[in-house]
């Protein structure tokens, strides 16, 4: 598992999809710092946490888990490489926990740690910095979990990935409707509220939903991608 | 199906949508090379693709050594293949590529296992460039090597000789002949009739997804020879040419096509050519070409399909 692991991190991870992640990193840390600098003390706490609610968990999280979640097995299958992983004598579920367990390395550097610098930079206190730990991590097992099979089997997952962020976890589910319950950002704004110490958006689940939500949406997602790896034609 | 079948395949459909790409395919495969002949678009990849377990068949069954791909893991460990794309994992190179299939092939010693297949292909296990930078040809080479690092006994090759030049494509002939005296199970594909002669092996002919016809190559070659052929003659007197080879030697018919031109079936161009002259010279013909019409690959396909 640990081969399929290590080669997965190294051909997903290319010096332009880097690039393009470290640049938004770059710019909500930017903006973390201008909060700082602008921002009076006492009004700090709150733009801090709308910082990193909106820019980390909004949009950081999410496109980094995108951009290399889907093309873990998206990459393989569409390139067709997929065949000297697929044609071996293991277990598909580890081809799955590889790719996921890939992706979530890549999430570390690009999307949690800079997450977590944002709430440092815009200095929103102790508590902040704690809860974007907490909020981006399980945002991004989330979400890295469903763009796996998301890539394995959709063609240019890329753009249809974008147009679902936008239009349904950016849009809709920030609604306070039914549909906050069925997205990912629904159960990891919670997460993030309970733990800064902040008012829950409208409509948030209870703590102990918004906890275990990444993990059942996780394993869920596994199993889902698992399946569909052996019922895939490889070419 | 004989005892010594390795490789069953038993009344194989396969749809893509509307598009029949196999259809009710049957045969067996032993020990030894079998070539796997048939022009471009035929479904031989698509053939080696179900034999593999890669893709299920809408119809009919597939067994190798008794066992089902696709629904039985461990028939990975029985087979090699090699895929018709060129697409490797690019930045690693090639003693990475081969020893990570060896790895998950779960040979016991995978670096000495990927070093050795290496050099049965002839490449330089040493070779720090990553294959990203290999030409079409040792591409080809690292393919084979990674289907070979595991020593299966069922080997299938996708078109391996594509990409080769014609000293590397006598090696690696020379490879499959040591393979499949070794006691393994060799299906090579290819749409090179000459290829194929060289592989000097059994053949199983398919041509727009169906199977042709199966045998030896020599076997082949003479259903193909025996075939009606098709000629197209330039003469000054058409119709007076014409009228004289209808009683020609080995003609089928003939007809005049043009102010020039006369179209003649025969079933022996060899007699037919020498009867030609005679008849041109009798009648007082000027004859100025004979051009066969249907002397590549895919008319004898042709040919073989419409004759089942
Ligand atoms: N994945 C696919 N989807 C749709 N059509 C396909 C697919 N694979 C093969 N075909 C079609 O099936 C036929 C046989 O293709 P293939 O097996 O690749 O032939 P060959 O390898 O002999 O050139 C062709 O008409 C091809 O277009
Ligand atoms: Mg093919």
């Amino acid at each position: 598992m640990s081969d399929i692991y290590r080669l997965i991190l190294r051909t997903q991870l290319n010096r332009g999809r880097a690039a393009a992640l470290l640049a938004i990193a770059a710019v909500g840390m930017l903006l973390a710092f201008a909060v700082r600098v602008t921002v009076s003390a006492s009004d700090r706490p709150e733009a801090a946490y709308s910082l990193v609610d909106g820019f980390g968990l909004g949009l950081l999280v999410p496109t980094t888990a995108l951009v290399f979640a889907s093309t873990a097995l998206g990459d393989p299958a569409e390139d067709r490489t997929l065949v000297y992983l697929w044609l071996r004598p293991i277990p598909r579920w580890q081809i799955t926990v590889a790719s996921l367990a890939a992706s979530l390395s890549i999430a570390v550097p690009f999307a949690i740690v800079p997450t977590v610098i944002m709430a440092l930079l815009a200095d929103g206190g102790i508590d902040l910095v704690g809860a974007s730990l907490g909020a981006a991590a399980a945002a991004s097992l989330a979400y890295c979990s469903i763009f796996l099979g998301f890539g394995l089997v959709v063609r240019r997952a890329l753009v249809w990935g974008l147009t679902y962020l936008l239009i349904w976890e950016g849009f809709v589910a920030r609604s306070g409707t039914t549909a906050t319950r069925l997205s990912v950002l629904g159960y990891a704004r919670t997460l993030f509220a309970d733990l800064a110490g902040q008012a829950p958006p409208t409509l948030a689940s209870s703590t102990s939903v918004a906890i275990a939500a990444p993990f059942v949406i996780g394993a869920a997602a596994i199993a889902l991608t698992t399946w569909l790896l052996c019922r895939i034609d490889v070419a | 199906m004989t005892d010594d079948a390795v490789i069953e395949v038993d009344e194989v459909s396969k749809f893509f949508g509307g598009i029949v790409a196999l259809s009710e395919v049957s045969c067996t495969v032993g020990p030894g090379i079998t070539a796997l002949l048939g022009p471009n678009g035929a479904g031989k990849s698509t053939l080696l693709r179900i034999m593999c377990g890669l893709t299920p068949p809408s119809r009919g069954q597939v067994r190798i050594l008794g066992r089902v791909p696709r629904r039985d893991l461990d028939v990975t460990r029985l087979i090699g293949l090699v895929p018709q794309q060129e697409a490797l994992f690019d930045p690693l190179t090639a003693l990475q590529f081969v020893e990570l299939a060896g790895r998950l092939q779960k040979v016991d010693q995978p670096r000495p296992a990927a070093e050795a297949a290496l050099h049965l292909v002839e490449l330089d296990p040493g070779d720090g460039r990553p294959v990203r930078t290999y030409s079409k040809g040792m591409r080809q080479r690292v393919k084979v090597a990674q289907a070979l690092v595991h020593s299966p006994q069922v080997v299938m090759l996708d078109e391996p000789l594509e990409g080769l030049d014609p000293r590397q494509r006598l090696r690696m002939i020379a490879l499959f002949r040591r393979l499949a005296d070794e006691g393994r199970t060799v299906l090579v594909s290819s749409h090179v009739l000459d290829e194929v002669e060289k592989l000097g092996s059994r053949v199983l002919v398919i041509a727009e997804g169906r199977l042709a016809a199966t045998g030896d190559f020599h076997q082949i070659r003479e259903l193909m020879d025996d075939r009606p052929h098709r000629l197209r003659l330039g003469a000054d007197k058409p119709r007076a040419l014409a009228a004289g080879l209808l009683d020609a030697a080995a003609v089928v018919g003939a007809w005049v096509q043009g102010p020039e031109t006369v179209i003649v079936d025969t079933v022996d161009v060899a007699a037919f050519r020498h009867a030609v002259a005679g008849v041109a010279r009798q009648r007082d013909v000027r004859l100025h070409e004979v051009v066969a019409l249907d002397d590549d690959l895919d008319s004898v396909f042709r040919y073989l399909v419409g004759r089942r």
